[in-house]
């Protein structure tokens, strides 16, 4: 039986709803499943990531891992995975996840696969499927190692409620911090707000939006909407947005219910974080705007007219 | 301070790609410097502005890639190698980064700069595992970078709770963002002067190593086909009174869609 083992995804103490998707993913192709959860004051979530689905849990837990750091984390995955003896090595789709998983492959002498939407264990030897150049065309990869370091996409995979796991906690020894690459501070830019890649209503920003008073009409209807709060890298290199919250090719792939995007041209690098939303509505005020291409539906029209009278009908519905 | 910065020669995204019998039809594409990698030429140049650095750019496979190393000779880079052998026809990162440490070893280099991924792969990891192989500290998804002294930088890197302010000692790898800055247009005189300086085109043998030694038989994964992604096709599109169409939006997303 193969063995995957699930890196758990925990941001401000909170376990991520990636953990529990990738972990069913393992127990639907009939592997025994683990998982390793990283940072500082974290065992609490242990009844969670049996929950989850892992029959066996190893856990880093040391103040020193509060801050990502690249090194370290993988240490811990190394360490993790070969104690397991894991086969396949799961992360979900985060930067951190990004910085790590290669780091992971090499030390494991595995292949490496990023942002991947499927995996099969075809006679012991993975095979995977990933989209590339852009979202432009989707790929399958053979993998000739035997064992695979895989980066899942965001949404991939869906959560089994029905399935659970065991109890069974292994500590990890802590890694030595990398001293030569030193997390000197951190510019928080998002804590306290609703995770892009949770929201299940995405409102994104763009040129069209001009500048702060723009955004801020903008992020009323965001807030009216409960929704997520993400951005075009137009506003993003202006100053505007936060880094973090762009959704892209280069950012967060986002895969709500609904997406709004707002004075948004739809470039295809843009597409490629957003197009797996279930239903799209677009505000742009060319007509000829590529985004109107794929959205389920358009209002043409100048956002700053718009917007406020969305919100007024939306409220309307909503009540 | 000696740069090595890492060019790769990509399809042109802009443009349609269409797959055919599991493969891309070759006809039509054009190809193009690496966006991200384009990003790396300038941090590179302007480290070079600000240091005096030496700069050296390598660029393996892609062919004739002389279009885009002369572009990077006239955004600023001196010395270019381009690394060519059948032998790396099925390259996957792992390969990359065996041929990118030889290249390393033989330069004395303190700092080597990638993009963050190559828009042809959108893989992201050739940098990472080239920091591994070298033993050297590496931050990936950099969106600024200081230098502190001829021993450190400061780099930002955007992660996942935000910006992080790092201090990395060098040697080091690090990775770069399209966000780190806007490259600069080259000059007509710098492409023409571009065109005297000489490409320096090595094969594997040449490069001091060979197929073996890289492992180029083993890749550890290869694509064995590719297929057209899902597109999204558009919907409805309402042009008129914003007050109507806007209610008949709403009204749509409700009952229709049911997402609200
Ligand atoms: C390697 C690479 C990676 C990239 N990664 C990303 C990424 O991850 N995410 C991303 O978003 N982009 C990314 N980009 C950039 C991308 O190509 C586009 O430049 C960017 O998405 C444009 O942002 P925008 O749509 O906000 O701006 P624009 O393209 O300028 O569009 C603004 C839109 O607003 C409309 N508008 C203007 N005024 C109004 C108004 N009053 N009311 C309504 N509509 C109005 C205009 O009609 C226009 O369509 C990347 C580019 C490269 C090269």
């Amino acid at each position: 039986m193969a063995k995957v083992l699930v890196v758990a995804e925990i941001k401000q103490g909170v376990l991520k709803s990636s953990t529990a998707e990738l972990l069913s993913k393992a127990k639907a192709i009939g592997a025994e499943a683990a998982v390793v959860a990283i940072g500082s004051n974290i065992e609490g979530l242990v009844p969670e990531l049996v929950k989850a689905g892992s029959d066996t849990q190893y856990i880093a837990d040391d103040a020193g891992l509060e801050l990502f750091s690249a090194g370290p984390y993988a240490a811990c995955v190394v360490d993790a995975a070969r104690q397991f003896g894991a086969d396949l090595i799961l992360f979900g789709f985060s930067e951190s996840s990004k910085a790590a998983a290669p780091r992971v492959a090499a030390q494991l002498d595995a292949a490496c696969a990023s942002e991947i939407t499927e995996v099969a264990a075809d006679n012991g030897a993975f095979q995977v499927v990933r989209p590339a150049i852009t979202n432009k065309v989707v790929q399958k990869v053979k993998v000739n190692t035997d064992k695979l370091v895989a980066v899942v996409r965001a949404g991939a995979f869906e959560a089994d409620e029905s399935i659970g796991g065991t109890e069974n906690v292994v500590k990890l020894d802590i890694p030595a911090p990398d001293l030569k690459a030193v997390i000197k501070e951190l510019v928080s830019d998002a804590s306290g707000e609703i995770d892009l890649a949770d929201a299940d209503v995405v409102v994104s920003v763009g040129r069209g939006a001009r500048n702060e008073e723009g955004i801020a009409l903008v992020k009323e209807l965001a807030d009216d909407l409960n929704a997520g709060f993400g951005s075009s890298r137009a506003m993003v290199d202006a100053g505007f947005m936060p880094h973090n919250k762009q959704v892209g090719q280069t950012g967060k792939i986002v895969a709500p219910s609904l997406y709004i995007a707002v004075g948004i041209s739809g470039a295809i690098q843009h597409l490629a974080g957003m197009s797996g939303s279930k239903v799209v509505l677009a505000i742009n005020k060319d007509p000829e705007a590529p985004i109107f291409n794929i959205a389920d539906y358009g209002i043409v029209g100048d956002l700053f007219e718009v917007v406020p009278i969305l919100k007024e009908e939306l409220k309307k519905v909503r009540s | 301070m000696k740069i090595l910065t890492t060019v790769k020669k990509v399809v042109d995204v802009e443009l349609n790609i269409h797959v055919k019998d599991g493969a891309i039809v070759e006809d039509g594409l054009q190809y193009v410097i690496n966006a991200w990698d384009e990003n790396a030429v300038e941090t590179t140049v302007q480290l070079k502005e600000q240091t005096g650095a030496e700069t050296t750019l390598v660029s393996i496979g892609g062919g004739d890639n002389t279009d885009i190393i002369r572009r990077c000779y006239a955004m600023g880079i001196e010395r270019g190698i381009h690394i060519e052998d059948p032998a790396l026809d099925k390259a996957d990162s792992f390969i990359y980064a065996r041929v990118l440490q030889k290249v390393f070893e033989q330069g004395d280099y303190d700092l080597v700069i990638t993009g963050k991924q190559a828009q042809d792969t959108d893989n992201g990891q050739t940098g990472i595992i080239l920091a591994e192989y070298l033993g050297l500290p590496c931050v990936s998804n950099v969106i600024g970078v200081e230098v502190i002294d001829d021993k450190h930088l400061k780099v930002s890197r955007a992660g996942d709770a935000g910006t992080e302010i790092v201090e990395v000692e060098l040697p080091a790898v690090i990775t770069v963002d399209v966000s780190i800055n806007e490259p600069r247009l080259p000059q007509m005189r710098g492409l023409m002067m571009a065109k005297k300086k000489k490409i320096e085109v090595m094969d594997l043998a040449a490069l001091g190593t060979s197929a073996e030694e890289i492992g180029c038989a083993a890749p550890k994964s290869e694509v064995i086909e590719f297929m057209e992604s899902e597109k999204r096709s558009g919907g409805r599109k309402f042009e008129g009174d914003p007050a109507e169409v806007t209610a008949q939006v709403v009204e749509l997303l409700a009952s229709e869609a049911k997402v609200i």
